[in-house]
């Protein structure tokens, strides 16, 4: 009965979610037909798929993803160690918490893109600020999140494992990490969002390489459908990793399927 | 059975903390034996110290004066030999609850099957067989409150300290938790100390009741229940019953009454 009831509102959040791109793209459609606006600026929805079918089988373009994905991978990994290290080292001790927190706030409000100057002459203008960029930008939303949860663990949990003698290994492992994985899991993913705006940010601004700047040149040439279709492979790339991310770094819950086998 | 020497003797326990305002005894001079298998619970009005008593003779507290000691032995810190059980929730959320009961023993090293096998034994004896494999997040307030009771048993500690473990449910559910832990002590003849506020609770399972009174916390009182066993909340009924709550309110109600008039002036303030 529970069953087939959430089956059946699952069924209707996919129409729902169905009848809202339908009407996106027939507004769409609508708009670019209408001759409101110059002509060419919203391509019909064909075109831009004629335009990523022809990416699709673009060496050049998966060169420039390639490019992008080592990028935000690499800026991604970077950032979420030194992130968590930090976050940590906050949450922990008080008195780094009391001393640098504050900075790390004011610091995690400012856009990291007004730091790309120094970072084009700091490492160039291939690779390297991009990912460093991109390292920046994650690792504030990464050490804050793992700060706040550090501070937000009960602390019943770890005077059960005073109880109980823990040793610190023990207590990292056994308590510490499963009651931060709802944290970092958040962190992760506002982590990768952001290194990927990094990372896509200085590809625009400065660069010869990557999504970025195959979208630019795509507009500098007004080939719109493709400019479009480099924006929607963004877009879902953005979304695969955040939803990658969301389902690996999970607790096991009711809804998991991590029962163990009872001896009986 | 009962034998004489005590199995934990509290010897002249003090606790002071120093605050803003200047020193505060929160435990003066409280000395204490306890016999093997006897279940004693420590009533006292909000502030005097109860729960600062259960962490020393815990561990949790270890700065203090006076001694402790198990079976002749001088305790301070935690170990095995004294488990705790706390009012607070403290099920692991992402642990199941056979995973939580095996807990202890997992920090051990026991082997999977063994601590398994275990866990559901004191599933078994806390009354939940069948949810060994439900979340905490599925089961009700008293449900884990058991989970946290057989965790603690997993070891078989030799004292039992319970620091208000029934205070966050409610009144029927509390009844009958109460009754399932006497069954349980009964049968372990497990050692156990709690720590309560409620009169009836502290009736319904206790051999002896010890009254403490508000800052700084003292024994004011010991009173033998000499109620016959096995007891349940039925008895709650009875005159005799009846008798020892009206005997120990009389005695706690002016601890309560200092403890309520201080906190309304240090509101007033």
């Amino acid at each position: 009965m529970a069953l087939a009831s959430s089956m059946s509102r699952a069924s209707h959040v996919m129409t729902y979610r169905l009848i809202g791109v339908t009407t996106i793209l027939a507004v769409w459609e609508a708009a670019g037909a209408s001759g409101l606006f110059f002509r060419g600026v919203l391509p019909s929805s064909i075109l831009i798929a004629k335009s990523f079918w022809r990416l699709m089988g673009d060496p050049v373009f998966w060169g420039h993803f390639g490019v992008t994905f080592f990028e935000i991978a690499t800026g991604f990994g970077i950032g979420s160690v030194l992130g968590v290290a930090a976050g940590l080292m906050l949450g922990m001790n008080r008195y780094t918490g009391k001393v640098f927190e504050p900075v790390v706030e004011y610091l995690a409000a400012t856009p990291k893109v007004v730091f790309l100057p120094i970072l084009l002459i700091l490492f160039g203008i291939g690779v390297g600020s991009k990912i460093s960029l991109a390292a920046l930008s994650c690792f504030f939303p990464m050490s804050l999140s793992l700060a706040a949860g550090v501070r937000a663990i009960n602390p019943m949990f770890l005077r059960v494992g005073q109880t109980l003698n823990l040793t610190l290994l023990q207590r990292i492992a056994m308590i510490y990490l499963p009651a931060l994985i709802p944290p970092l899991s958040t962190g992760l993913r506002l982590g990768f969002g952001i290194a990927t705006v990094g990372a896509l940010l200085s590809e625009i601004k400065l660069s010869n390489k990557g999504l970025g700047h195959a979208a630019m040149q795509a507009y500098a040439r007004f080939d719109i459908p493709t400019m479009l279709a480099i924006l929607i492979i963004i877009f879902a790339l953005a979304g695969m990793g955040n939803y990658l991310i969301g389902s690996l770094v999970k607790l096991p819950g009711p809804d998991s399927s991590r029962r163990i086998k009872s001896p009986s | 059975m009962m034998s004489n020497n005590p199995t934990l003797r509290i010897s002249s326990v003090s606790k002071h903390f120093e605050t803003g305002k200047g020193r505060v005894t929160a435990v003066d001079n409280v000395s204490l034996d306890i016999k093997q298998g006897e279940f004693i619970s420590i009533i006292g009005p909000s502030g005097c110290g109860k729960s600062t008593l259960m962490n020393m003779i815990g561990g949790l507290i270890t700065e203090y004066d006076g001694k402790v000691l198990l079976e002749g032995k001088q305790v301070r810190g935690c170990q095995p030999d004294i488990g705790m059980v706390f009012q607070e929730e403290s099920t692991f959320p992402w642990r199941t609850a056979i995973e939580n009961v095996a807990f202890p023993l997992e920090a051990a090293g026991v082997p999977k099957d063994k601590r398994l096998a275990r866990a559901h034994e004191l599933l078994d004896l806390v009354g939940l067989t069948g949810f060994e494999n439900h979340f905490p997040s599925e089961l009700s307030g008293g449900m884990r409150q058991r989970i946290a009771i057989a965790r603690t048993l997993a070891f078989q500690p030799r004292i039992l300290l319970m620091d208000e473990p029934f205070a966050a449910l409610d009144e029927q559910t509390r009844l009958l938790l109460g009754d399932k832990v006497v069954q349980i002590q009964q049968q372990l003849e497990q050692t156990t100390l709690l720590i309560t506020h409620n009169i009836a609770e502290a009736v319904q399972l206790s051999d002896r009741v010890l009254i403490m009174t508000f800052r700084p916390g003292r024994i004011k009182r010991v009173v033998d229940i000499n109620l016959p066993r096995p007891r349940s909340s039925e008895m709650m009924g009875s005159e005799k019953f009846s008798s020892y709550v009206a005997e120990i309110w009389a005695d706690l109600r002016t601890e309560a009454s200092k403890g309520l008039k201080e906190s309304e002036a240090a509101a007033a303030h």
